[in-house]
This record gives C-alpha cells, structure tokens and sequence, in this order.
C-alpha cells in the first residue's frame, strides 16, 4: 500500500459478540463485517454503499477509532486505527446522519465551540474558523439559536461543521442524507462536493444510489459483511449489462404472485418495494428475452398502474450485486 | 495553558449542555429551597430529640447540601452523553480525557459551594446561629473542599454510567447514603462502627467535621486534619473517575458495550 492513500484496510473483521441471561447465559455472535479490504486516495471520495446492517457503519467505527477490528489492520494517513488512536483523531472528522449527536440546550454556536475545545482547534483560530464553517453550511444568522429548535436539515448541516472544525484530511459520512427533505439533501449534497473539491478525503456511506453516483468518484457495494463490488460508478454500471428492466406499478400484490414472477423464464431478480398502497415491482431480466407479456399476464386480474420497460440503471446494478451477495 | 482552557472553558460549556437544573426555577426549588427545608426539618427534629444542638445540624446540613448538585451533576457530566447520543463525538476527542472529564467537575464543585453557603447563611440566620467572623474563610475551605469531593463523587458514578444504563438508581441510592453514613444527621458516636467505616471513605463526612470545629471556634489547625482527609478522599474519587472512564473507554472499543453513538 502507498503513501498516497488516506485509507487502507485490509482483510477487516468484526464480531459483535453478545450474551443474554444471568441463570443461563446465552451467548451469540454476529459477523458484522468479514474480511474488508480496500484503499481510498487522498483527496478522493469513496462511496460505502450497501443495504441496512451490511456493515457500513461497523467498517467506518473501525477507521475512525471507535472500534478495534476482530482481526486485519487499517491506517487512516499512515496511522494505525488500532494503536495510534491520538494521531489518526487528530486528522479525521466524522458525520452521522439523525438528530441526535448534538447537545440540543446549546446553540450552535456553543456546540461548536465546545468540539473546537475537544478538537484542539487553537483558541486564536477558532472564532474564524467557526464563523467560516457557519457561512459554508448556510447557518450564519442562525448560530445563535438553540439547536433544539432546528430542523432535520439544519442538524445534519450543524453536524458536517462541527466535523470541519479542525480541518480534517479525512472526512467519514456515514449516512448524512438519512431523513433529510429533498431539497436539504441537495444542499447537503452540494457542500460534501464542494469539500471534496478542496482536497478533503471523503469516505461517505449511504444507501441512496443516486447519491452516491452523483458523489463519488469510487463506490464499494458491501452486503452481509462483504465487499461485492468496487469501481467508478460508470464500472459498476457494467455489472448489470446484458439485462432488462421491467418496471410495473400495482396494488394489493399477493407473495404468490410475486413467487411466480421470479420463476419465469429469462428472470434474474425480483424486487417489490412499497410505496404507500402502490407498490413498485422491479423485474429484472435477461437483456434478450422480453419478460413484459409474461409478467402482464401473471399480474392479471390485479390492478396496475405504470408498467415501463427500459435499460438497467446503476441503481439495478446496484440491486444485481446485492442480490447475488 | 490550553489544557487548562479545556478545563475551563470546556467544563463550563459542558456544565450548561449537560446539566439537567440550570433553569433559574429548577435551580432555586430543587437545588437551595429544597435542602433548606431539609436543614430545618433536621434542626427542629435534633432539638425535639435533644440529640445534638443547632450547630451540629445547620453547618452539617449545609455542607452535606452541595452533594445534590455535584453526586447528580457529576453523573450527568458523563451519562447525559447518551442521552444526546453525542458520546462517541467526545471518545473521538486527541484531548486528555482526564483533562475533559475533571474540567467538567469544577462547575459542579462551584455550584455545589455556592449552595453551601447560601444554605448556611440562610440556616444561620433563621435559627439564630452565630459564627465566628474569623471562621468564615475556614468554613469556605471546608465547603469547597467538599463539594470538590462530591464532585469527583459523582464523576466515578457517571462513569459507571458509561457500562451501566441505570447508574441513576445509584446516584440516588449514594445521596441517601451521604445523608446517613457521614455523620451530619446522625452523629458518628451513636452509628454501627462498619457504617462509621464506610462514611470515613465518603465525601462530605470530614468536611462536616472540619466545619463544625472551625464554626465552634477551634480555628483551622484544629479543623486541617480532617480537611486533608476530605481533601484525600476527593483526590481517591478523581483518580478512580479517570480509571473507571478508561477502562470503559478500552473496553467500548474492544467489545462494543457503548452505544457511543
């Protein structure tokens, strides 16, 4: 592994283990992550994509400190995680996405203070570089207020500064759009590009596809504990070449139906996401069969709204890796 | 000198975000209406059973009124961090943690000596006590003394917090005991020598008794030994505080028992 990269894992390992009972003690063990290994460059922003609980936020724990891996090594710019906790926190920020993480009695303003204390930003430095990262996440003339009266949004724009603060060369964003409207996830979106730009290294986990294409310059595809995939995202695309894609809104779809779907001839994956009443059936097919006529016909007798035949997105791509996982 | 900025003006900070009795009404009735009607109950109670006269009970009282703020305000210094889930962000800290944990005493300690002494000037006053003016900067000693003692107290439960979610059963439980084994409301003579025992490795205990000779007029010498002893007790509790938040630290990474964020 060179130096020019911001992070190196290799063969990362966790075990969550956990016991249950005092008379007769049950103890389990979970896997969460099995053997991860990847690099980010400096200055690059990688995308941790995957489903909940494949162990994106575990893999992220174990670069930034918070958690000693089971097994294998990682170095946040030339640190080991393990070992030389100061000096990797010193050169990293982390951002997690939900309302919680700030101490909502304060303003701003305090909380940002009080992290440039526990961050080590010099005294002399820190009212510039606060005011600084307020006008950066559009919360100047809003630093004052109590952060308990701020919305998703705001929060989570609170959160990207107070993970600025001393001017981290590594940045980990693990879900920071999570809950967040649409128009604050474009800001948020928009600052984390703008960051990137400036040369911060910026591993952002997610599992918003479009995010992370719009973003980032490499995707990893983790599930169940494992990487599935790496590349740019135009690379990952590729992964669903050679497919179909048949899309049809409906309601009150029964399993059963759903069942007979995946065993027609030419179906590769299935997918049913709910949406309200409606739900939305994802068929995935062989790029030279045609599926439309077959599926049309075992949805018969149930009402349909949209049905769109089209190319696989990287969002199918992304849907083919994970259901291979 | 920016260790002691984080002490300062970080314990400061964090004493406003953490501390549940900051607002002025919460303040004035749970923090200084509250133990003076304590005060007065135990006073008019020793003077029914003719166990003690006044001044055993108000300067005892007085001293024992600052564990309120600084056995709950040292345990929320470390177990309202996950209440705002905001824990993880302080373990990811470089800083000291001793530094940032021991600064978020002193506030507390502050908070805690204040009561003190407007729990004894109100005591003195509507009981009709006197104190020797020359006692006054001693009693100062005595109290600060031991709300430093209470609380680095409370840090050491508000790291338990840290392994056990309801460290709140404890603190409770301690302010109870405080009341009991330290020997302000039941004189030290007439408990079990076991509980004498423990109250010797309590905060407050030598405290109360090195104000209670300084306001009999025995002067400072006479009251120095036991503000050592408070002072040392304090000294034991900051040290097993800072173990205990390491230890947990360590063991958080290793085996993931801190829902840190």
């Amino acid at each position: 592994m060179g130096s020019d990269n911001a992070i190196e894992a290799h063969d990362l390992r966790r075990t969550y283990k956990a016991r249950t009972g005092w008379l007769k003690p049950k103890r389990t063990e979970v896997e969460a992550v099995r053997g991860v290994t990847f690099t980010v460059g400096r200055g690059e922003l990688f995308g941790l994509l995957g489903p909940n609980g494949a162990g994106k936020t575990t893999t992220i724990k174990m670069l930034n400190t918070l958690l000693i891996p089971t097994s294998g090594t990682a170095r946040v710019c030339g640190f080991d995680v393990e070992k030389e906790t100061r000096d990797v926190r010193r050169r990293i920020g982390y951002v997690f996405g939900g309302d919680r993480g700030l101490y909502d009695r304060l303003s701003a303003l305090d909380n940002l203070r009080y992290f440039a204390e526990l961050y080590g930003v010099a005294p002399r430095d820190q009212k510039r570089r606060i005011a600084e990262l307020l006008e950066l996440v559009g919360l100047s003339g809003r630093e004052g207020e109590r952060v308990e009266g701020y919305s998703r949004g705001m929060r989570q724009r609170l959160h990207i500064a107070r993970g600025l603060l001393h001017s981290p060369d590594v940045l980990f964003l693990d879900e920071p759009s999570i809950g967040v409207d649409p128009v604050a996830a474009r800001e948020l979106r928009r600052t984390v590009s703008d960051l990137a730009s400036t040369g911060t290294t910026v591993l952002l986990t997610t599992h918003y596809m479009a995010e992370a294409d719009e973003l980032c310059d490499r995707i990893a595809v983790i599930a169940d504990g494992q990487i599935q995939a790496l590349g740019t995202p135009a690379e990952l695309r590729h992964r669903a070449d050679g497919r179909r894609v048949v899309e049809v809104e409906a309601y009150g779809v029964p399993e059963s139906a759903v069942d007979a779907l995946r065993g027609l001839p030419g179906v590769r994956e299935t997918a049913v996401e709910a949406r309200g009443a409606l739900q939305l059936l994802t068929v995935h097919s062989d790029a030279h069969v045609d599926v439309q006529g077959d599926v049309l016909r075992e949805l018969a007798g149930i009402r349909l709204g949209r049905v769109d035949s089209r190319e696989p997105t990287l969002e199918d791509a992304y849907v083919a890796i994970v259901s291979a996982a | 000198m920016k260790t002691l900025r984080l002490m300062t003006v970080g314990g400061v900070i964090a004493y406003r975000a953490l501390f549940n009795w900051t607002t002025p009404g919460m303040f004035v009735g749970t923090l200084l209406v509250g133990p003076l009607f304590q005060l007065l109950f135990f006073a008019y109670l020793g003077r029914q059973l003719q166990v003690a006269d006044d001044r055993f009970y108000i300067v005892g009282n007085a001293v024992l009124t600052a564990s309120l703020a600084c056995v709950f305000g040292g345990t929320m210094a470390v177990a309202n961090e996950r209440r705002f889930g905001t824990l993880g962000h302080v373990l990811l800290s470089p800083r000291s943690r001793t530094a940032i944990f021991w600064g978020r005493v002193l506030p507390y300690a502050g908070n805690g000596l204040l009561i003190a002494v407007v729990t004894l000037s109100v005591g003195a006053a509507l009981l009709g006590l006197r104190i020797p003016l020359d006692a006054v900067p001693g009693l100062f000693l005595a109290m600060a003394a031991g709300s430093l003692a209470c609380g680095f107290f409370g840090l050491t439960l508000g790291a338990l917090g840290l392994r056990f979610r309801d460290v709140w059963v404890v603190s409770n439980v301690s302010v109870a005991l405080l009341l009991l084994l330290t020997g302000v409301n039941v004189p030290a003579g007439n408990l079990p020598g076991w509980m004498v025992t423990v109250g010797h490795y309590l905060p407050i205990t030598h405290a109360a008794e090195a104000a209670r000779r300084l306001a009999a007029g025995d002067g400072l010498a006479a009251a120095a030994p036991a503000l050592g002893q408070e002072l040392l007790v304090g000294a034991g509790y900051a040290v097993a505080a800072v173990v205990l938040l390491k230890i947990f630290e360590v063991e958080s990474r290793r085996r993931a028992s801190l829902d840190a964020l």
